[in-house]
């Protein structure tokens, strides 16, 4: 089994300041002051329902979406808060990608996807692009199994575990140094979920990753920082090793230890 | 238990015999205008020249079927015989009166073997009934010079019979001489009336001195050479750029309606495509959820208009403005035509382009549109880059079935057509200026205006079909068509 060893911590990529959110009134985090340090893996663990999505989606602004969220507090991504007025969003999440729970693909090739990106924000075409191309599916671990058909088959045409790599690459070739990820395993089968994990283990030494799962297990193999949420609140949050086998709090305890939800 | 499904069962029976009585319905339309669209291949096809033997300096020259010597001879007239014509037509009278009244002749008879002829069974003209396609026909034609003629030389000259034209009778036309009075020498004469429908030949003069001489003139023979079946005969037709079902020398081409009707169609969805889908753009991608709860209801009491309602909307409101619009330089008298009628059908069809390419869109998954988000990607891009790719079936789909409505949509042509069967014509910006804002006719108001005075099981019927056929073929395959692509954009995600 590999175990993710614990670097000294590094600079810090992200952190939050009493950041909550709400759904119509309904706080769904309340008031998070977490970090998240470069070329480390940081994973989120909680129970069904406790914000994990909510907080993830929060560091991109992807809540902007929900017509009904309403966010408090402050995010600092390279020292600048992405909530203040003026924040160019198109730039926010050039930093900041993300993968989803669900595989989504878009309906087009599988180098389309992935060249959709660089080819709109920085305006490549022809050889250079094609580079990018390769080089995000060579990162995300899908380079070998696509490269014969890269220009015929669509996205969609992918098993679901290729898929989800496809959008890793998809979001590595518009270059972020923050890899956003909400139970990117969640949808799939043991032998692609390894494959995803093996994949986040080795993106870790080179972004700040975050990844969302409920999945204990999951957390203790490819992290080196753990938060732990619950009923909105982030209850604690450090080492990975510190936090599953000197747990601070007793609703950690508790959860680790299976005795909760 | 039992109740519920037995409940499921009946429920199920109904689905099915909803189904059942739907297709039942198109193939029961199909048969119906198939059945009596075989109406049309009873037609006979009239036809008709005038010859005349006139001087070179005739008043006449350029228009033998003013000239009243002319002989008629023709095949139009519906529901008589030979016999009836022999009664009905008018003999030549006596020799001397004859003289009295002209000094050239032209003569024919109602036989159409040069060995039958009499001198006492000539006629000026000579009427047949209509002929089918198969059917041959001779005419023979003397022509001689009274004793009192000064001329040197005199010209036998023919024209088809006014709103005759040949390329609308599936015969080859032959006018050849069979026999030259004796003493005169003169070389074989057969012209092709097809390829030179008009003109005139000289010959040496030649005078008859008694009634029984008559026969002795020279003989023309007028030949119709079927050139096709009347089945063949009758589709060739169809497709030809005239109708004019109700003339004398009736015309079936429906080539004007179907390119009406295309246009219109082109012009309404070349308009409403695009406002359309920006509407359904904003509705599904921007409009706030309030926004969206009032513009819905609102679509479906635009779509409920009657269709009459919006074609007087058009006539009081649209072609006016037209008229003022483009008034002096075409002097129309009324704005009504292809412009007006395209405008109105796509207010018809605006609701119906919206709502389904709105629902076209909103099936493309949420997760597409997040991906996007997160990739940085503006509205603007995602709409042009992911989601209308992503829909391209559904809209495509929104798009045919939206084409298939307007072909078929009559009220608005009927109303503001201007119910006039021209062929379109873009050979130069004012022509097409005029194609586009004059009146015009289409498929469905043809069918609409026609079917009422027509007489019933007639050939005109069941052209009339057979434009219903064309109709019901044309939206059935864009139907289909749209169908396929719906079915497509639902199996995509
Ligand atoms: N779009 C939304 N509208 C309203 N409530 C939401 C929405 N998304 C999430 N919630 C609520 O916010 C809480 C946290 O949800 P989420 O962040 O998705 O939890 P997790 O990802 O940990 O399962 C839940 O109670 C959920 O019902
Ligand atoms: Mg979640």
């Amino acid at each position: 089994m590999m175990t993710a060893a614990v670097a000294t911590p590094a600079k810090t990529a992200i952190r939050t300041e009493g950041l909550s959110v709400s759904y119509n009134g309904k706080p769904a985090l309340k008031s998070v002051n977490i970090e998240f340090y470069e070329n480390t893996v940081t994973a989120l663990i909680g129970p069904s329902g406790c914000g994990k999505s909510t907080l993830l989606r929060a560091l991109n602004r992807m809540n902007d979406r929900i017509p009904d969220a309403v966010t408090q507090g402050k995010v600092f991504v390279n020292g600048i808060n992405i909530y203040d007025r003026g924040v160019n969003l198109t730039r926010l999440r050039r930093e900041v990608g993300m993968v989803f729970q669900k595989p989504n693909p878009f309906p087009m090739t599988i180098f389309e996807n992935v060249a959709l990106g660089p080819r709109l924000h920085y305006g490549l075409r022809g050889r250079a692009l094609e580079e990018v191309v390769e080089d995000a599916l060579r990162k995300a671990a899908l380079w070998d199994e696509v490269k014969d058909d890269l220009k015929k088959k669509s996205g969609l045409a992918l098993s679901g575990g290729q898929q989800q790599r496809l959008c890793i690459a998809r979001m590595l070739a518009v270059q972020p140094r923050i890899l956003l990820m909400d139970e990117p395993c969640s949808a799939l089968d043991p032998i692609s979920t390894q494959k995803i994990e093996e994949l986040i283990v080795e993106l870790g030494k080179q972004y700040t990753v975050i990844v969302v799962t409920h999945n204990l297990q999951q957390a203790a193999r490819i992290s080196q920082y753990t938060g732990f949420l619950m009923y909105g609140e982030l209850i604690e949050w450090g080492e990975t090793r510190q936090l599953f086998e000197r747990p601070q709090r007793q609703e950690t305890e508790d959860y680790i230890r299976g005795r909760f939800g | 238990m039992w109740r519920i499904r037995l409940l499921d069962h009946l429920v199920q029976a109904a689905t099915w015999m909803a189904g059942g009585l739907l297709i039942l319905t198109i193939v029961a339309v199909f048969y119906y205008l198939l059945a009596e669209s075989r109406y049309a291949f009873t037609r006979k096809f009239p036809y008709g020249f005038r010859i005349a033997l006139q001087s070179p300096d005739s008043e006449y020259r350029d228009e033998v079927s003013m000239d009243p010597t002319a002989s008629l001879l023709a095949t139009h007239r519906e529901g008589t015989d030979e016999l009836d014509d022999a009664e009905d037509a008018t003999r030549l009278p006596p020799h001397e009166e004859l003289a009295s009244m002209q000094s050239l002749v032209t003569a024919t008879a109602q036989t159409s073997d040069p060995a039958q002829l009499r001198a006492d069974e000539l006629f000026r003209d000579c009427m047949r009934a209509p002929k089918t396609a198969e059917q041959g026909e001779r005419f023979l034609l003397l022509a001689f010079a009274m004793p009192s003629y000064t001329g040197k030389t005199m010209e036998l000259a023919w024209e088809p019979d006014v709103a005759f034209e040949p390329e609308f009778a599936p015969y080859e036309f032959r006018l050849r001489l069979l026999r030259a009075p004796k003493g005169i020498s003169i070389e074989p004469i057969e012209i092709n009336l097809n390829q030179q429908p008009r003109g005139r030949i000289t010959l040496p003069v030649w005078k008859a001195h008694s009634q029984q001489e008559w026969l002795n003139g020279y003989l023309f023979e007028l030949e119709a050479r079927p050139t096709t079946t009347t089945t063949v005969a009758t589709l060739q037709q169809f497709f030809k750029p005239d109708w004019a079902p109700t003339i004398l020398y009736a015309r079936f081409g429906m080539l004007p309606l179907l390119l009406s009707t295309l246009l219109i169609t082109l012009l309404a969805i070349t308009f409403a495509t695009p406002l359309g889908l920006a509407a359904a753009v904003y509705l599904s991608e921007q409009a706030s959820p309030r926004i969206r709860e009032w513009f819905k209801p609102i679509l479906e009491i635009l779509a409920a208009i009657p269709t009459v309602v919006l074609g007087y909307f058009g006539v009081v409101l649209v072609a006016p403005a037209l008229q003022k619009l483009f008034g002096e330089a075409l002097q129309l008298t009324s704005g009504r035509g292809l412009l007006a009628t395209a405008l109105m059908m796509t207010v018809f069809i605006l609701p119906t382009v919206i709502s389904l390419s709105e629902d076209a869109l909103r099936a493309v998954p949420n997760s597409l549109r997040e991906g996007a988000e997160a990739l940085g990607l503006t509205l603007a891009e995602c709409v042009r880059l992911i989601l209308l790719p992503a829909a391209k079936s559904g809209l495509i789909a929104a798009v045919l079935l939206a084409i298939a409505r307007v072909m078929g949509e009559t009220m608005i042509v009927w109303i503001l057509s201007g119910g006039t069967p021209v062929m379109p014509d873009f050979s130069s910006p004012s022509a097409a200026l005029a194609t586009l804002v004059k009146p015009t006719r289409a498929i469905p108001d043809t069918i609409a205006i026609e079917m009422g005075n027509v007489e019933f099981e007639s050939p005109h019927y069941g052209h009339l079909f057979l434009l219903g056929l064309t109709l019901f073929v044309l939206t059935l395959f864009i139907n289909l068509l749209g169908f396929a692509y719906r079915k497509r954009a639902q199996l995509q995600f």
